[in-house]
């Protein structure tokens, strides 16, 4: 789990920057990204073993860039501050690995992302 | 509008009940119509049948008054016959044969001396000439002697009565001229049908009273008749016809009619009553009926005004809850990253775990775990959300609970049961259902402190998890009101975390139970299903 690789999705710089130092402390290998459309990008250059990703974003949002990611798809965690019916449906059908309602437990999202390392691999 | 304190119910006609005024004074009335009308009828009927009895009676007196008149026109002549035969009697006994119609009857003149009356010319039955005349018939020739006109009177010589006739004076001063007819035994007779008084009882006295020594004859033996007395002249006497009829004369049909008009008035009475009080039913009827549909719209308005009133309200409280979601969802974002930064700085807190730094941090997280209840309890309460199930062990969602709300100074928390147990829920909501119930006991026992209990036992396809505190514990009031939203007895809180425990529960398919009593504490326990047997467990 140690040194896997993590990209960390979220149009707040508040939560993205904190969630990466939180991870790289814990000694994931952490990326991030801005917005969906980037994160695309991210996925599609790189491989991931678990993405944390927040769903509601400018452009493109969490749900939809989880549908189009390729094969193997990497684990992904959504976050969520509007739990909207309609998308935590369509996220729970995507296979997200867990929906994380913020706020969150900081140690609830580390057990999550070792989780969805371990099963990624 | 009036008040009407009758339902409808009252109003509508029921058997039994009494008449209505108007019906019975109406009743009353033409039955008083009827019974006088009644009355009246059975006055002229027999005032007529009184007319008409007085003029048959009065025909019968006329017929006999005329048919003795003539018998003392005869006895007049039979005297001047006599007087003009000068003692010879054959003119007279001629005369007299040949006015004699019937078998029983004598003529006779007799001559007074003194008190001595004797016959002096004779024909037919009558005594002998010479013969000396009983002393009742010599009265009689002495009254026709002093009276003017014929005398008359009942003579009995045995059992054989003879009405006699007599005219005084004509043969010679003196004399008296008789006409003596024999009566039969009997006085009753039986007359023809065809009679013009046959249907009348008549007693027919030859004098001025009924005595029944003076009866002539009668058609009936009940005597003495009681009807109409109708005296008549008979020469120089007074007679008297009694007459009664057995049967109406005016009819049997007008005898009846003061009944029939009883029959059919108080028939008629009865028909009009009964159509009146129909007809004033009908109308309370229906008058009772337009206010009950006047009294149920009235209550159908009011309730439209509550309804719109209360739709009024809800709108209010729709854009409120629009407020409370939009601004708790903004604080969702930053509350987490306050979470974030409290975490990295506990990492550089240093070691001691009881140093300045860590006991602020915890200070600050603490807080910050309350706002986030506050704000999910809004937000589920506003626009509360279907819990999306997973499997997930009972035991780490007490875990997280109790790290998001470690107890305060004081009191001591124990765990009991079955630290496996595993249900299909859904993790944010459960927990935040945990939280409720966990906070809520350390404010029970904010006083004190005391211990707060939390056991997981398993039941028959659920799981039970209660939570037990030894706080103040509630009276029964408080106890039917805490699931009530923004219902609250604590100094900070909006009185949400309950009524929202309890719609996660139920959106659970669980149930929620309260026990408690006032210095006995608390205990809330939930019910939801346990996870379906095989389901794989994800950490």
């Amino acid at each position: 789990m140690s040194g896997s690789a993590v990209l960390v999705v979220d149009d707040e710089p508040g939560m993205r920057d904190t969630l990466v130092a939180i991870l790289e402390q814990n000694g994931y290998q952490v990326s991030s990204a801005p917005d969906g459309e980037s994160a695309f990008s991210a996925v599609q250059e790189m491989e991931f073993d678990v993405v944390v990703m927040d769903i509601r974003m400018p452009g493109r949002d969490g749900v939809s860039v989880l549908q189009d990611m390729g094969e193997p798809p990497p684990q992904v965690i959504l976050m969520t501050a509007y739990a909207q019916e309609a998308r935590l449906q369509a996220a729970a059908s995507a296979n997200a690995f867990a929906v994380l309602h913020k706020p969150f437990e900081t140690r609830r999202m580390l057990g999550l992302v070792a989780d969805a390392s371990r099963a990624g691999k | 509008m009036p008040k009407s304190a009758a339902s409808g119910q009252a109003a509508r006609p029921r058997a039994g009940r009494p008449l209505r005024a108007v019906s019975a004074v109406t009743f009353l009335v033409l039955v008083g119509v009827v019974v006088v009308s009644s009355l009246i009828t059975s006055e002229v009927i027999r005032n007529q049948e009184r007319l008409i009895l007085r003029e048959r009676t009065g025909e019968a007196a006329a017929v006999l008054g005329s048919a003795f008149t003539g018998s003392q026109a005869s006895l007049r002549l039979l005297g001047t016959l006599a007087r003009s035969g000068q003692g010879r009697g054959a003119l007279f006994t001629e005369a007299a044969r040949s006015i004699t119609t019937a078998k029983g009857q004598a003529f006779l003149v007799t001559a007074q001396r003194g008190t001595r009356t004797t016959v002096i010319a004779a024909a037919g039955g009558a005594p002998a000439v010479g013969t000396l005349l009983p002393a009742d018939e010599g009265q009689l020739a002495r009254r026709a002697l002093s009276a003017t006109g014929m005398v008359t009177g009942l003579i009995r010589q045995g059992s054989a009565r003879w009405l006699a006739f007599g005219v005084g004076q004509t043969a010679g001063p003196g004399t008296v001229v008789w006409e003596e007819v024999k009566l039969s035994a009997g006085t009753t007779v039986q007359p023809g049908a065809s009679s013009p008084w046959g249907n009348l009882a008549i007693a027919i006295y030859a004098s001025a009273r009924p005595s029944p020594a003076t009866l002539l004859i009668a058609t009936t033996k009940e005597l003495p008749l009681t009807g109409l007395r109708y005296p008549f002249r008979v020469g120089a006497d007074t007679w008297l016809i009694v007459a009664e009829s057995p049967h109406p004369i005016v009819g049997m049909l007008a005898e009846a009619m003061p009944w029939i008009i009883l029959a059919i008035g108080l028939l008629i009475a009865v028909l009009v009553t009964a159509v009146i009080e129909t007809l004033g039913r009908r109308r309370d009827y229906a008058a009772a009926q337009v206010e009950e549909r006047t009294s149920s719209l009235r209550t159908a308005m009011a309730e439209l005004e509550q309804a719109q009133a209360q739709l009024i309200r809800q709108e209010k409280l729709a854009a409120v809850g629009q407020l409370a979601s939009t601004v708790g969802h903004e604080l969702r974002n930053p509350l987490g990253v306050v979470m974030n930064v409290l975490y990295l700085m506990e990492a550089g807190a240093g070691n001691d775990p009881d140093g300045p730094m860590r006991r602020h941090i915890a200070t600050a997280k603490r807080e910050i775990s309350a706002a986030t209840l506050i704000v999910s309890d809004l937000l589920d309460y506003s626009a509360g959300r279907q819990p999306i199930l997973a499997p997930v062990r009972v035991s780490e969602l007490v875990a997280e609970a109790l790290s998001v709300a470690p107890p305060p100074k004081g009191i001591q928390v124990v765990q009991e049961g079955d630290p496996h147990l595993t249900i299909d829920a859904d993790h944010d909501q459960i927990r935040q259902a945990l939280l409720n119930l966990i906070t809520n006991g350390y404010d029970a026992m904010s006083g004190g402190g005391g211990t707060l209990t939390v056991s997981v036992i398993p039941a028959s396809e659920s799981v039970q998890i209660t939570v037990t505190d030894t706080g103040d514990g509630m009276d029964a009031e408080t106890r039917d009101a805490i699931f009530t939203p923004f219902f609250t007895k604590k100094a900070r809180g909006i009185g949400l975390g309950l009524a929202v425990t309890k719609r996660i529960v139920e959106a659970h398919h669980g149930t929620i139970t309260v026990r408690s009593a006032p210095s006995a504490g608390s205990s809330f326990t939930i019910t939801v299903p346990a996870a379906a047997a095989l389901a794989s467990v994800r950490a």
